[in-house]
């Protein structure tokens, strides 16, 4: 099984493989934001931040006891919930700035922390050894991002993923519809946070060494980016997103130093012409019936209602 | 209409982006074929674009001295770069691209550990070789026997330098500094304090700073307190700069010690009179200089309009250098072949010092030159022999 694995890896470029692994830990990445942000509509710029606790959990259970690296993703995600949770609790009574502040601030704390500890090496950082894992490590990112999406699709459909929207749409009223909003903000924080601590946990061991300088601010802003540019709470949108902005630089490459500017110009012209985001407001199910042939065509639809008035 | 100029003007810039690569690229697959090819790896944007820079530099000099000699072996030298912006994401997949898409047979750089980190196992299972210009923390050349780096080690450097500090200047009493966001100054500072120990030198004070810090006054106070002999700072010239203002501003009088990360010119020009008499320890020495660094020296300044070329230019020019001298010895520019020769390498007249490399591929540079700022200038204060073992 693992000869087989290893020799269908063989055939593809290492450069092409190393971008499809980082457009898959993007995805995990991505589509935990989008649960916070997109769905839930609480702006987080920390998720750098618990990025780093999943990366640096999963490393030390790896280092420390040797964990196969199915058991160690799971026990990460948990512990990075539970940092989440413990974190959610107080700063989500927050709204708007004030929240995005606030998690800015704990993603400095996080990196200031790491930074002091001796078990996390301090600014020397960790070498992460290679997963205990009779896959490849190409085929458990993969597997985790499609779990990952599949997951987050249905909690979206759930009577979670309902009440979590509908916090997004108007707190108060969804309070008055007797929705605990306190206790969904915390549970859906947790959930995105745990995502994160995967995505780490992944990071750390396919890049083999973590530095907690690695996981700042503009990480956040990269994943924070993804889910933007892919739509707000799409999830089409985040996979899109995370595999768009994961990919640029290298496929920029070509640009040389001006490479980073054209990355940042996609940006804004993607902000000008769609500022919803390439999969906003587009319902993707029913893209692919159309396309499919298996639903009518939104014309035909309209037209047919015409024929019938 | 704004949106149409706005999408115009994206596109020029994408174009006139494109069609200045493509130009470069005519002329390297022109001289394809019969050439080595050695490939760049660091940043040239980003916060670390300050050492990929200069080492990318060095090495293009390397590649141009070697090709106006005729190569090596009949074959010419050509340096593939990459940027990677300083990040580990980024510094894995140039590596593997300069590897399986440019097809080299060794990589120079990075000049941070991290990213060496990253980079050797890449390397390692490719089969390829990579010199880190400038990685010094461990768990470098541990990777495996494809990996090597050509730095002055501190844990080599700074046990020499503390012999001479406590024999030859009578210090007794120091102020350690850590920058603790900055790998290079944790490491060489736990080195420092390992070292000092059975050396009768007493640590007073030992104070945490940041990179990108402006304001040391709570450093310097603490500091004063104690009055320290010298000050030993781990970390970069910029804050060793600023640091030295406040000392100097709240009448401190010892100076400051560091190893190879003070030494920039940009430390005298931001520091000015209050830098005079910081000391850096560094493989090599501008004044009393070798032969080859003389004439790296000057070869440097007759490119770059009389600027004096730093540390990182230099590595970057023996990185190229020495994988050259390698792949001569072996008459072969298969990996798997010099990388034995670039193993056995002794003496070599480096522009960054005499470099050999040990039993274990860890680099020894021997003598270590003791530089002092003095009248604006760096001078060699003394040189200090390294035990080889």
């Amino acid at each position: 099984m693992t000869e087989f694995l290893q020799g269908l890896l063989s055939n593809i470029n290492p450069y092409i493989l190393q971008i499809i692994v980082n457009i898959g830990i993007g995805i995990v990445l991505a589509l935990g934001l989008n649960v916070i942000t997109g769905l839930t509509g609480q702006l987080s710029l920390g998720h750098a931040a618990f990025m780093s606790v999943g990366a640096f959990t999963s490393a030390l259970l790896t280092i420390k006891l040797g964990m196969p690296i199915t058991l160690n993703l799971l026990v990460t995600g948990a512990v990075t919930a539970l940092v989440g949770a413990l974190i959610g609790y107080p700063i989500l009574r927050l709204t708007g700035d004030y929240l995005a502040i606030c998690t800015l601030g704990f993603a400095e704390i996080v990196k200031v922390v790491f930074l002091n500890l001796d078990i996390t090496n301090r600014a020397l950082g960790l070498s992460v050894p290679p997963a205990n894992s009779a896959i490849p490590m190409p085929f458990v990112v993969w597997g985790v991002a499609i779990l990952a999406i599949i997951l987050v699709s249905f909690v979206y459909n759930s009577r979670f993923g309902r009440a979590l929207k509908a916090i997004r749409g108007d707190e108060i009223a969804a309070e008055a519809m007797g929705i605990n909003v306190a206790r969904y903000k915390v549970q859906s924080f947790a959930l995105g946070t745990f995502l994160a601590g995967v995505g780490g946990g992944l990071y750390a061991h396919f890049i083999s060494y973590i530095n907690p300088s690695d996981f700042g601010f503009l990480k956040s802003i990269d994943i924070l980016s993804m889910i933007v540019l892919g739509g707000l709470g799409s999830i089409p949108g985040a996979v899109i997103g995370a595999g768009v902005l994961s990919a640029a630089p290298e496929f920029l490459r070509f640009m040389a130093n001006y490479r980073m500017l054209v990355y940042g110009a996609l940006l804004v012209f993607m902000m000008l012409f769609r500022p919803n985001g390439l999969m906003g407001g587009v319902n993707f199910t029913d893209m692919v019936l159309r396309a499919l042939g298996r639903k009518p065509h939104l014309k035909t639809v309209l037209q047919n209602r015409e024929v019938g008035k | 209409m704004k949106k149409v100029t706005a999408l115009l003007l994206a596109g020029m810039l994408a174009f006139g982006a494109a069609g200045c690569k493509k130009k470069e690229g005519g002329e390297a697959a022109k001289a394809a074929g019969d050439t080595i090819k050695i490939g760049f790896l660091g940043a040239l944007t980003g916060d670390v674009a300050m050492f990929g820079k200069p080492t990318l530099e060095g090495m293009k000099m390397a590649a141009e001295e070697l090709n106006a000699a005729g190569g090596i072996n009949g074959k010419k030298i050509e340096i593939v770069e990459a940027d990677n912006r300083g990040d580990k994401q980024e510094g894995a997949s140039v590596t593997q691209k300069l590897i399986s898409r440019d097809n080299v047979v060794a990589i120079v750089g990075d000049p941070t550990t991290g990213i060496t980190k990253v980079a050797a196992p890449i390397a390692q299972k490719a089969g390829v070789v990579l010199l880190s210009a400038g990685a010094t923390g461990p768990g470098v050349v541990e990777n495996g026997d494809f990996i090597f780096r050509n730095t002055l080690l501190d844990s080599v450097a700074i046990p020499a330098c503390i012999d001479f500090f406590a024999k030859d200047l009578g210090y007794k009493k120091v102020a350690v500094v850590t920058s603790d966001n900055n790998d290079y100054s944790v490491g060489l500072s736990q080195t420092f304090r390992d070292a000092a120990k059975g050396k009768g030198i007493e640590i007073v004070a030992d104070e945490k700073v940041k990179d990108g810090d402006k304001d040391f006054s709570a450093q310097i106070t603490n500091i004063k307190a104690k009055k320290p002999d010298v000050i030993f700072y781990s970390g970069y010239y910029t804050e060793a700069a600023l640091m030295m203002k406040e000392a100097r501003k709240q009448g401190l009088k010892a100076n400051i010690f560091g190893g190879d990360g003070l030494f920039s010119p940009k430390l005298i020009e931001l520091g000015g009179t209050a830098v005079e008499g910081a000391m850096s320890a560094l493989g090599f020495s501008p004044e009393q200089a070798t032969p080859e660094t003389a004439k790296f020296i000057e070869a440097f300044k007759k490119k770059f309009n009389g600027a004096e070329p730093g540390l990182f230019d230099a590595q970057g020019y023996d990185g190229v250098m020495m994988v050259a001298d390698a792949i001569k010895r072996a008459n072969s520019a298969d990996p798997k072949v010099f990388k034995g020769e670039l193993a056995k390498t002794k003496n070599f007249k480096g522009v960054s010092g005499t470099i050999t490399i040990r039993d274990n591929r860890e680099p020894i540079k021997s003598p270590l030159a003791l530089l002092e700022v003095k009248g604006g200038k760096f001078v060699l204060k003394n040189k200090v022999p390294v035990k080889m073992d």
